[in-house]
């Protein structure tokens, strides 16, 4: 790792009080008031809850490191689900559907990354097309409705275990240690790290910003590629607007984790922290049965408040 | 991103007449669709459809513009379609409860610029990035008015309150009158005042304006109680024009907003852009969608052809800026 | 219903608490699609309603993101931590929730289902409206007040959704068979107000000779009343759902009926099955509520607030469509 990598993965390291603290008190609090909160099924629960969340702020952390956005994830997300249940129930097979849902989601990455990277076109706008491009293709090949009938073989996905522990998070596991070891164990991490904050510094070792930024966001689509499986195997059907809106949640986790927007500040455990942070909100409120209008806007006040700890703690 | 070395206040009247360029070429893109679609269908050229289009075209204008002064200075306000859900919530009540139409247009504006205020506040106090407090606004909205609605529907309003909504003055809709008037004032304000140069150098140079005496804080927090205060103006048109309001109205209301705006040429890097701009780019998504009814084109399609619409404006602006 | 700015005050000032509490009692989970739909907030009262009168306690679960598929699959895997005495269920989707409700046949949680007949599942019984004949019985009363023709719109609400199928479905079937009837548009309304206004708005240029609408609920055939009122063009509006918004409109004249589709009977009825069954009471496989056409002849009932009604005793309900 370079000098300019440990520099800034010190720096990022400062925040670990931020989105940890809120974790902690989070957990302290529901505790004492919510209900089986502390149980070990309820925790399996937010964690297994949270994987699908997780496989789009992971890389979502990357592309805003890179001062990018995706905003498409959601709409790609919906789509990669319904190409999932389209192709096993043609086929029969869960792995052509994964494969063919990973080639649509890094399709779509790669233009996304093409726009950005080629065109210049800021990564808000085009994601935003893009998102239209995903749902408007999402409604079209399921016609509005829902494609049920799909193979045993795609909801076992879900329902799986490994030694006990839910199949789910052993995928998120090993989504995280890709994108962990990518991230602070490769070159490419560098690089990406270099994509936020120091350009020239790439074009002096010889590589292509453009090529970089768009294999960002092709591994972004790629692995909503995989989010859509897991998404159609707990639905144990594709529908054509299951997924949309996740992106801002993606967004809001990888804010609340500590990752700034401005420059290549990236942390990727803070995004894990994160969304965990975000689903045991959700689940401590439901817990606690407390009006649907106020859990509505418990996650406005996390997400202000999370950054303004942020702010506090003087991240310009 | 922020460069210390570019001028702050980087001469104000090239900007205007660059600009000027970019609104000039949406017209003409605004013209030939208008020129497709009436080949296309022959009813889209009567007066009637032409002044549905209008009136249309202004309600996304009012949120739009608000707006495009946030995002002329690299902002971004994501609460605004909730702030018109809640604001004509409020609105309605009130005139419901004191039978005075005044009173509901008051609550409605003060409601929307509080709401601005507090999202301004967000921005420059506490230092939270736009596009997260913003967002955190929207959430923090809908719940309010969730629970304030409890799933309930406000309607029933006085005809004369409902003539700002769906009635016609000389033969054009109300709204369009409003819809010219704020261009108007918008247009003044962004490019004739010190205030609205001063906006677009926050966009452009933010550290760099900071250093040239300009009071950014105060600036920013204006330009977000002024995005509040239209979302609220918007808040009143809508209610006078369904003649009822309910919790979910604002869902379907942001994301076209900021496509008009992108569409019009403003950039969200800050400093871009002109209030017009935004008008055509509502006038131009305004179209297309009436030509898709028009043409009976599945609903399924309109998603699709709003997103490569936008992508293809920006792209294009770019382009041409780039040459010139 | 909302609340006076008074009262908002009062009650943000006391805390929000949504459920009371009950002395000792059954805890029913009570599943609904949205937040923002009246029919919804009907189910609720009802079955709030029911389990006052019956001593038992109600939990609300409603998605923070309106109708939200994950969402409602998270909350019943919540909900079977939690292990509610019954469940009262409207899926989201009535073929995507199914492995949720084979979750709570899992945890052995008796589930009522109300609304949307789900795909799969096993289930108490089933309490709902009949979309199709609610359709069908509706469309008949506009045609045959158009005397069996004239130009005909369809405001169909949101692709895919069962309600929307089955309504679409029955005015279709109502139309063939009044021949002198002719169809001459069906657009999506996505049972919004503002888009049926505009798709409406929009068609009215297209087809200037338009005699009846028929809308798949009613905010978007008030929103197409608004329309046809601002073009000046006369005809005759049809909705579902039989709101309190709706009868006001009724009782003036602008639209001609509404299909009762009686989300505080469902909410009532399901609720009390649920109790009934842990009681050990006898109950029924399903209840389908016969499709009522409110016109002006026959809106008083459905003229009062829902908190105001009480809901129906089982003998009554039994009468309702027992099976």
């Amino acid at each position: 790792m370079s000098d300019a990598t440990v520099a800034l993965s010190i720096r990022s390291l400062g925040r670990i009080p931020g989105v940890a603290v809120m974790l902690a008190l989070l957990l302290v609090i529901f505790s004492a008031v919510a209900p089986g909160f502390l149980s070990a099924a309820n925790i399996a629960n937010v964690l297994v809850q949270s994987t699908i969340l997780m496989m789009l702020s992971l890389p979502m952390t990357l592309i805003i490191m890179t001062e990018g956005l995706d905003l498409s994830m959601g709409a790609v997300l919906t789509l990669t689900s319904l190409v999932v249940a389209i192709v096993s129930l043609a086929t029969g097979s869960m792995l052509l559907g994964l494969a063919a849902a990973v080639l649509v989601g890094a399709a779509f990455g790669t233009v996304n990354g093409w726009l950005v990277a080629v065109l210049g076109i800021p990564p808000f706008v085009a994601t935003l097309g893009t998102l239209g491009i995903a749902q408007g293709l999402s409604l079209i090949v399921s016609d509005g409705q829902s494609v049920v009938g799909i193979p045993r073989s795609v909801s076992e996905v879900y329902s799986a275990t490994l030694a006990g522990v839910p199949m789910p998070i052993v995928l998120a596991l090993l989504c995280y240690l890709v994108f962990h070891g990518l991230l602070y164990h490769t070159r490419f991490g560098t690089y990406v790290f270099a994509l936020g904050g120091n350009r020239e510094a790439l074009k002096y070792a010889g590589r292509s910003p453009t090529r970089l930024l768009i294999a960002v966001y092709a591994l972004g689509g790629a692995t909503v590629g995989v989010a859509g499986l897991m998404m159609t195997a707990r639905m144990n059907s594709g529908h054509p607007t299951a997924g949309l809106g996740l992106e801002f949640d993606a967004i809001a986790a990888v804010a609340v984790g500590g990752t700034s927007f401005e420059r290549g500040n990236g942390w990727l455990p803070g995004t894990v922290l994160g969304v965990i942070a975000v689903g045991i909100l959700r689940n401590g409120l439901n817990l606690m049965a407390l009006p649907s209008s106020i859990q509505v806007a418990s996650v406005g006040f996390l997400v202000i408040f999370a950054l303004f700890v942020d702010g506090l703690r003087g991240r310009s | 991103m922020t460069d210390v070395t570019k001028p702050a206040l980087a001469s104000p009247r090239a900007f205007v007449s660059e600009d000027v360029i970019q609104v000039f070429y949406r017209l003409l893109a605004a013209l030939v669709i208008c020129v497709v679609l009436s080949l296309l269908s022959g009813s889209f050229l009567h007066l009637a459809n032409i002044l549905n289009v209008l009136r249309q075209a202004s309600l996304m204008f009012f949120i739009a513009s608000g707006l495009t002064l946030v995002v002329l200075t690299a902002g971004l306000d994501l609460s605004v379609g909730a702030n018109v859900a809640i604001s004509a919530c409020l609105a309605g009540t009130v005139i419901h409860q004191t039978g005075s139409p005044t009173l509901g247009v008051l609550t409605g504006l003060v409601a929307g610029g509080v709401i601005g205020l507090l999202n301004g506040v967000m921005v420059t106090a506490l230092r939270i990035p736009s596009f997260i407090a913003t967002y955190g606004m929207l959430w923090v909205l809908n719940g309010l008015t969730y629970w304030y609605m409890a799933g309930g529907i406000v309607h029933g309003f006085p005809p004369g309150f409902r003539q700002i909504g769906s009635g016609y003055l000389f033969g054009l809709p109300t709204p369009v009158y409003l819809l010219g008037a704020f261009l108007a004032i918008g247009t003044i304000f962004a490019q004739r005042t010190v205030w609205g140069q001063q906006i677009y150098a926050i966009g452009a140079n933010p550290v760099a304006a900071r250093l040239s005496g300009i009071p950014v804080t105060r600036r920013l927090i204006m330009v977000y109680v002024v995005s509040g205060i239209m979302a609220g103006l918007a808040s009143i048109i809508f209610l006078a024009r369904l003649n009822s309001a309910e919790a979910d109205i604002g869902e379907s209301l942001t994301l076209p907003a900021i496509a008009a705006v992108l569409i019009g040429g403003t950039s969200l890097f800050g400093g871009v852009g002109t209030m017009f701009g935004t008008f055509v780019g509502a006038l131009i998504l305004t179209l297309v969608l009436n030509g898709m009814n028009l043409l009976q084109v599945n609903a399924n399609w309109q998603p699709l052809v709003t997103g490569v619409i936008v992508v293809l404006a920006v792209w294009l602006d770019m382009k041409m800026r780039r040459r010139t | 219903m909302r609340r006076s700015i008074y009262t908002a005050l009062t009650l943000l000032a006391s805390g929000a608490m949504a459920t009371t509490a009950y002395a000792d009692g059954e805890t029913i989970a009570v599943f609904t699609k949205n937040q923002t739909n009246p029919f919804f907030q009907a189910v609720r009262v009802g079955a709030d309603n029911a389990a006052k009168t019956l001593n038992a306690k109600t939990l609300h679960y409603i998605p923070t993101k309106p109708d939200s598929i994950p969402e409602q699959l998270s909350q019943i895997e919540d909900v079977v931590v939690k292990k509610p005495d019954a469940i009262v269920f409207t899926p989201v989707d009535y073929k995507a929730m199914v492995p949720g409700v084979e979750k709570i046949n899992g945890a052995n949680i008796p589930v009522v289902n109300i609304t949307d007949r789900s795909a799969g599942g096993k289930f108490v019984s089933f309490v709902g409206a009949d979309d199709y004949s609610l359709g069908l019985e509706t469309a008949r009363f506009l045609l045959k007040k158009l005397g069996g023709k004239g130009n005909i719109v369809i405001i169909e609400g949101v692709k895919g959704s069962l309600t929307n199928v089955d309504r679409v479905r029955g005015f279709n079937d109502a139309l063939k068979e009044n021949p002198g009837a002719k169809l001459i548009a069906s657009q999506p309304g996505n049972y919004q107000r503002l888009q049926a206004l505009q798709v409406m708005e929009n068609l009215i240029q297209s087809n200037p000779q338009i005699d009846g609408v028929l809308a798949a609920n009613d905010a978007m055939a008030m929103g197409a009343i608004e329309a046809l009122d601002g073009a000046n063009v006369k005809a005759q509006v049809i909705g579902i759902n039989g709101t309190k918004e709706a009868v006001d409109a009724i009782k003036s004249g602008k639209l001609l009926a509404s299909g009762d589709y009686n989300g505080f009977l469902q909410g009532c009825v399901g609720t009390t099955i649920a109790i009934r069954t842990l009681r050990k009471q006898p109950v029924v496989s399903e209840i389908v509520l016969k499709p009522t056409v409110v016109t002006k002849d026959n809106y008083q009932p459905y003229d009062s607030s829902v908190e105001s009604r009480s809901c129906p005793t089982w003998d009554e309900a039994l009468k309702l469509g027992g099976k």
